[in-house]
């Protein structure tokens, strides 16, 4: 093995000019690879993380306004969900039905001594600080007990905790006024999206004059796996509460639903495709290179026929001859490959500082699963790349291959 | 060591050319032969065979024993790395190697540790009067220090016959006369059967058997100088 690594150093020392600009092309093809796989890497992740943060096991519901007449009741009439919704739908659908919970969402003043900000506050479950992806930061979400025994207690985003409180280490434990009721700061949170802050249902609910209504009825989902899955229950969805609501289960208006599940699959199934895609044009670019350093080994061989010869003569079997051309292939294409990586990766990593702020290219950098990939896709390439001409050099004859001078 | 029995080979192309008619031949282990012939007269053609480097079209030919005929590419690969050591006019030496690496490369072939070929090399080179210009390139060397490393290549895998072809043509008469000395000493020292192909009727003289050969034929009467 030594031997081998030997003789190509070698014949690559005899021909520094020509190695460096194919070695050129090669890394090139890589370079573009990379970072093109980099970049989308980067644009999947920020969409990932977008919609990663909020669960996609989730149809969310909201209530609209019907456009079909339906059992006497004209078109035009609002749909307003309730609280009473939630049980009807877990136990309709028990099936595919885990939870479901609702939000109440309201505007209004919060103040502190300091300041006040105008904001949309929600009355939500547990379960919103996973399904919304929130991000906590400090102290405690809103919890089981905090539901039953209607407490007063809110939690506030970082930003606005800011404009509240001097002092950050007082925000915990601190006091709000809310709709003229004070409130208990129990956690921050640091969300991506949105700086809405969060209570109880239940103490939204007595807010609101315990009117029942919600405004928003997020369904967890179990069993469902394809597409076809989710169809289905957003019908069946559908369906539970056009007969709570009296409206047509055709009527598409009647409720808004947002079928995260769905949504995601088609998703997945994009961003497969943008991946694939770009795998397609870096290969092709590199194929360039590669293509180049096919034809320098034919170059190489023709130059070097008379060198063959003499291998030949003194008992060099083909398979000798054949190996030597290929690793001599291998070995230009890894080794110029690996400095196209190693260029590609500081630019994605360059990449990544610049746009550290952005939420259009989150962490563009390789794994290393990708550079795997990469390093199998080189070394297939270059015996490829090889192969042809090595075979060119197995058809000369020692004695032609002698004469050749 | 080598029997030709009608060997007969020709090149085919538009006008078919018969270079080889009927060629029979015997030499013995341990001896010092010359085959001299005119430019075209199938000197060289019969050398590649005997060689393996080339096949021939009917007849056989025995070397130490062995029917060389339709043998694989590996095969022949193989009989020329362990039974053949070549000289050739013009040297023939990979120039970006040094005359070590020269030397020992058909060792490569066989899968000898560098270690070991790098020490029966030395042994060689020592032995053609070169172990001072081991690490030396071959364009650092002159014609006769060239065809001495080819020698000490020829030689490194003991082979059962060397062959050479015109090994002094590039040289001036005093080098040609150093390698023919060299020729000399290894037949007379060690017995090895050497066949020497040339047209240039000093080189014949220094060996102790001519065999002519003209228009694809054996011409003389094998005489014993």
């Amino acid at each position: 093995m030594f031997d081998l690594i030997s003789e190509i150093a070698q014949t690559l020392r005899n021909n520094k000019l020509r190695t460096a600009l194919t070695g050129f092309a090669v890394a090139w093809g890589i370079f573009m690879l990379i970072v093109l796989l980099g970049m989308t890497r980067g644009v999947i992740n920020s969409f990932n993380d977008g919609r990663m943060s909020q669960g996609a096991n989730i149809i969310s519901v909201w209530g609209g306004q019907t456009s079909m007449p339906y059992k006497g009741y004209k078109e035009g009439r609002s749909v307003e969900l309730k609280e009473a919704d939630l049980r009807t739908l877990e136990i309709e659908n028990a099936g595919n039905v885990s939870a479901a919970t609702s939000i109440l969402y309201k505007t209004g003043v919060i103040s502190t001594p300091k300041d006040y900000i105008s904001t949309g506050y929600n009355g939500v479950y547990p379960s919103a600080l996973e399904d919304r992806g929130l991000n906590l930061v400090a102290g405690r979400f809103i919890n089981g007990r905090d539901l039953e025994m209607k407490r007063k207690v809110i939690v506030l985003t970082k930003k606005n905790s800011e404009v509240l409180f001097d002092d950050s280490t007082k925000v915990l434990g601190g006091r709000v006024i809310c709709e003229g009721l004070s409130f208990n700061v129990v956690g921050i949170i640091d969300p991506e999206f949105g700086q809405d802050s969060y209570i109880p249902f239940t103490t939204a609910m007595m807010l609101d004059g315990n009117s029942g209504k919600v405004s928003r009825i997020d369904v967890n989902l179990k069993n469902v796996k394809t597409m076809e899955d989710g169809e289905e229950v957003e019908k069946d969805i559908r369906s539970t509460l056009a007969r709570q609501h009296e409206f047509n289960p055709e009527d598409q208006s009647g409720v808004w639903v947002w079928n995260r599940f769905t949504q995601h699959l088609t998703m997945d199934t994009a961003m497969s495709i943008l991946d694939m895609v770009i795998w397609l044009i870096g290969i092709f670019t590199m194929l360039s290179g590669i293509v180049g350093v096919s034809n320098i080994m034919f170059v190489s061989v023709r130059e070097r026929t008379h060198e063959i010869g003499i291998r030949r003569a003194i008992g060099a079997r083909p398979r000798n001859i054949l190996v030597q051309i290929l690793t001599e292939s291998v070995a230009i294409t890894a080794l110029f490959g690996y400095i196209g990586i190693f260029f590609g990766i500081l630019v994605t990593e360059l990449l990544n500082r610049l746009f550290s702020e952005s939420d259009f290219l989150k962490n563009p950098t390789i794994d290393i699963s990708i550079a795997v990939k990469v390093t199998l896709v080189l070394i297939v390439a270059g015996c490829l790349a090889g192969l042809f001409p090595a075979l060119k050099a197995l058809k000369v004859k020692p004695v032609e291959a002698l004469r050749d001078e | 060591m080598i029997t030709l029995k009608d060997v007969n080979k020709t090149y085919p192309g538009v006008v078919p050319l018969h270079v080889l008619k009927g060629i029979n031949l015997e030499i013995d282990k341990g001896e010092l032969v010359s085959i001299m012939g005119a430019s075209g007269s199938g000197k060289s053609t019969l050398l590649n065979i005997l060689g393996i480097l080339d096949n021939y079209d009917s007849g056989e030919y025995y070397l130490d024993g062995l029917l060389i005929r339709d043998l694989s590419e590996n095969r022949s690969a193989e009989l020329r790395n362990r039974m053949i050591g070549f000289v050739f006019q013009s040297f023939n030496l990979i120039s970006y190697k040094n005359a070590l690496e020269n030397v020992a490369l058909p060792l490569f072939y066989q899968g000898v540790s560098r270690k070991k070929r790098n020490k029966l090399a030395m042994e060689q080179l020592d032995r053609m009067g070169l172990a001072d210009r081991s690490h030396h390139l071959p364009g650092e060397l002159s014609g006769g220090q060239k065809q001495r490393v080819a020698i000490a290549r020829a030689l490194i895998t003991n082979p059962s016959i060397i062959l050479a072809d015109e090994p002094t043509g590039a040289l001036d008469s005093k080098t040609s006369h150093e390698v023919m000395n060299v020729f000399r000493s290894l037949n007379a020292d060690t017995g090895m059967t050497i066949v020497i192909v040339t047209h240039d009727p000093g080189v014949g003289d220094q060996t102790n058997r001519v065999i002519r050969i003209s228009d694809g034929r054996i011409v003389t009467p094998e005489l014993i100088i």
